[in-house]
């Protein structure tokens, strides 16, 4: 048993440290004041290329591959997770990068798909996004039901429908959708396809309005007859037959899950850490009912983030992690949340000035409740597991 | 780096720990309730596998285990029954805080001549009217979970003390924790024996206890929860099992959980122990969220079962209880607040959540 971090962790800790001080909270105090995502020829998106930040996993077409780079530990992967998101969540969903299909891309992509979605995301020349388009109007929880259809129309597809919430959608040079081939036969129908940025019929973007993280924007667009050719479905046609589609799916949120807890532990931490600082300015140290709050909030947080590298550390020996997954994601939320409230509850009337950190941390935090499963879903999820509850 | 294998001894050990405990304490609890003690075949067996003096020297017969092993243990002896395990572990929750105060002298001079069925006691001043005066210990201690006492250590603030004598114990009802007695212990001018000093090693010692007790009680609220959960998939209401109501199912969930986090959180205190590093907020913290899980755990496992079980033909109740007894010892929960929340203020800058940050 060791719930030591090692030196190599610490390292890339200490250098998310560094850049989230000088990079990332500044630019995500920016867009929560500007109201607004970043825009895509921001100088900050600029830095991050110039770093070497967004390259994909993927290392380069049979044959030709790149030299493997040290492989992150999903624990490492994890710890890194909370400390961007303690500078800022919100600027980590805006950094350039292929983002959350990159996982479904890389399992069952084909090697032509790789080679053509993800070779511009080996070496960014410019800062460039994707994204996974799956939440619509009537279908967010219930992912079996969207509606957005696919229509196989000669050598191609042809998509009709609308998705909403998708992050990055409108800078993204690609969006994979899922789509349903029969909107009757509910998950085994349903497919993901890549609709390249530009294609007619692919428009309406919209970029919401968000109570936080302001920093990326979640859009919605429409599919209006968007023709794709049939190389554009992912896996390829062979996959027709298997439920591959919804279960990629599914595969690609339940890998994020532990990912957002780690989020939330982040947003949380920043909001003790800022809520601790404040009563010690104020004096406030030496009330009890201070105290307690601030220790209570300590030791929940400790145990959200134990919880997230449970899972993650299952991960890391392929040990199967689905209630640990989502424990970690129920949980992490709801307490993140329970910090920042603290923190607000000893800002007092100062709160409602709208001008204090932990006050854009309590807007930010409540959707790692909400994305990539709600809590609700995540105990359904739990509950599955532990007494069988049917679905 | 993080890693929560607890090794194959270990798990040897807790495999060992559990089927004992299946075996020998979940079958008879009721009657080691009532007969306030355990059998002489249990505590043979006991003997036998070696769970006795689990952090004992082994010039003392013990085996020299840390605080790792000693809360793996606790938790499947609580989830069957934690007033036994009390009556069984005779030196207890002494032998770590001894070591803690003063080595593995202190242990061997304290704890060499307990006989076979006899009990060390920890009582922590928080939860007694007790005054030190003339190297004596004068007052009373309102609960004890035994009935007879070999030896007493006391932690105080900034001091420890030991006596083996000049005290009575008068037996009480007891609310729980049955299985190890339960009495009033009245100290008339006892003799300290032992006396240790220094804050540091105080802190050391009571996050040593902490994590004895609260590992009980972990081990209880696990078992109240697996009882209750399999209990809701056998019982039918509104033509299904209980658990398939997305109420139950979520209470059950949010229990297991609850249980999970303070598992890890008293494994996480252990470690850092074991590490040598400093531990008593953690700990503490650990002993409180334990402690806030059994408020809500104790009551729900009851809650499941319905007027079930509210009757004393399911382990249920006695787990409400029990919990209710561990969490009340060692200043309880507001005491261990009190410490976690010191111990947080004591750290300048931002706050440290793991033990990876030393
Ligand atoms: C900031 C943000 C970014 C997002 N980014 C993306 C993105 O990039 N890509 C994408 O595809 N989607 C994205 N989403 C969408 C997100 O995944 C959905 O909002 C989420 O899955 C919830 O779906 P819904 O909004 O339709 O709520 P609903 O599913 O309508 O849920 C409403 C309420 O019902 C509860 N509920 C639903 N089902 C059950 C049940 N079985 N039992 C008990 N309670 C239940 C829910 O917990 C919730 O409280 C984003 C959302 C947000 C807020």
């Amino acid at each position: 048993m060791d719930f030591g971090i090692d030196a190599a962790t610490r390292v890339l800790l200490e250098r998310a440290r560094e850049i989230g001080e000088r990079e990332v909270r500044p630019a995500g105090l920016e867009a929560d004041r500007m109201g607004a995502p970043l825009p895509p020829d921001h100088s900050y998106f600029k830095r991050c290329i110039e770093r070497g930040e967004g390259r994909t996993r993927w290392r380069g077409p049979v044959g030709r591959e790149r030299p493997a780079g040290p492989r992150r530990t999903t624990v490492q992967t994890l710890l890194v997770a909370e400390e961007y998101a303690y500078w800022d969540r919100g600027i980590g969903v805006a950094n350039p990068g292929v983002g959350l299909p990159e996982g479904n891309v890389l399992a069952i992509g084909t090697e032509e798909q790789k080679e053509h979605f993800l070779t511009p995301f080996l070496e960014l020349d410019r800062p460039r996004w994707a994204c996974f388009g799956m939440t619509e109007p009537g279908a967010g929880s219930d992912a079996a039901a969207i509606r957005t259809h696919a229509r196989k129309d000669g050598d191609g597809w042809v998509l009709n429908g609308g998705k909403c919430f998708i992050g990055n959608a409108s800078r993204a040079d690609w969006i994979l959708v899922q789509a349903t081939l029969d909107p009757t036969k509910g998950r085994a129908a349903q497919r993901a396809f890549f609709v390249e940025q530009g294609t007619p019929g692919l428009g309406g973007f919209k970029i919401e309005k968000k109570m936080g993280l302001k920093a990326y924007e979640s859009t919605s667009f429409s599919l209006e007859d968007c023709r794709v050719p049939a190389s554009h479905l992912l896996g390829g046609e062979q996959r027709d037959t298997s439920r591959a589609g919804f279960s990629t799916a599914m595969r690609t949120f339940n890998a994020g899950r532990p990912v957002i807890a780690a989020n939330a532990v982040g947003i949380g931490r920043a909001a003790l850490d800022e809520a601790l600082r404040f009563a010690r300015d104020e004096d406030r140290l030496g009330d009890p009912r201070v105290r307690d709050r601030l220790e209570a909030m300590t030791r929940k947080l400790r145990m959200a983030r134990l919880l997230c590298l449970r899972a993650g550390w299952l991960a890391d020996r392929e040990q199967p992690n689905i209630v640990e997954a989502s424990m970690s994601k129920a949980m992490a939320a709801s307490l993140g949340q329970e910090a920042t409230t603290l923190g607000m509850e000893l800002l007092g009337s100062r709160a409602a000035r709208g001008d204090h950190l932990i006050e854009k941390l309590y807007r930010d935090v409540k959707a790692m409740d909400i994305v990539e499963g709600t809590g609700q879903v995540q105990r359904v999820i739990i509950a599955r597991q532990l007494v069988q509850l049917p679905r | 780096m993080f890693d929560l294998d607890p090794g194959e001894e270990l798990a040897l050990l807790v495999e060992t720990t559990r089927s004992f405990a299946a075996e020998r304490l979940t079958p008879s609890l009721r009657e080691a309730e009532a007969a306030r003690c355990v059998s002489p075949a249990t505590r043979a067996a006991f003997e036998q596998i070696g769970l006795r003096g689990l952090e004992l020297p082994e010039a003392l017969g013990g085996v020299g285990l840390g605080p790792v092993a000693r809360v793996l243990v606790n938790e499947e002896l609580g989830a069957a029954d934690p007033g036994a395990a009390l009556a069984l572990d005779g030196p207890g929750p002494v032998a770590g805080a001894l070591s803690a105060l003063g080595g593995e002298e202190a242990v061997t001079q304290a704890l060499a001549s307990l006989p076979e069925d006899g009990r060390a006691l920890l009582v922590d001043l928080a939860d007694a009217k007790l005054q030190v005066e003339g190297g004596h210990l004068q007052g009373v201690v309102p609960w004890v979970p035994a009935e007879r006492a070999d030896v007493v250590l006391v932690l105080g603030e900034e001091a420890a003390w030991l006596t083996t004598g000049g005290y009575r114990l008068e037996p009480l009802r007891g609310a729980g924790l049955r299985a190890a007695g339960s009495a009033e212990l009245v100290f008339e001018k006892a003799p300290v024996v032992a006396r240790f000093e220094g804050r540091a090693a105080v802190e050391q010692a009571r996050a040593s206890a902490r994590l004895y007790v609260g590992s009980l009680l972990l081990g209880v609220l696990r078992g109240a929860c697996d009882f209750s959960r399999e209990y809701a998939l056998q019982r039918q209401a509104f033509g299904r099992p209980i658990a398939h109501h997305q109420a139950l199912a979520f209470l059950i969930t949010d229990m297991r959980m609850a249980v999970d986090g303070a598992r890890l959180l008293l494994h996480d205190a252990a470690w850092r122990i074991e590490a040598g590093l400093s531990a008593a907020g953690e700990t503490a913290g650990a002993f409180a969220q334990t402690i806030e899980a059994a408020a809500t755990i104790g009551p729900a496992g009851v809650q499941i079962l319905g007027g079930h079980g509210f009757m004393q033909d399911y382990p249920v109740e006695k787990a409400m209880r029990e919990a209710r007894a561990l969490s009340s010892w060692l200043g309880g929960l507001d005491a261990a607040r009190e410490d976690a929340g010191r111990a947080l203020l004591a750290h300048a800058g931002p706050v440290p959540l793991s033990a990876g940050e030393r």
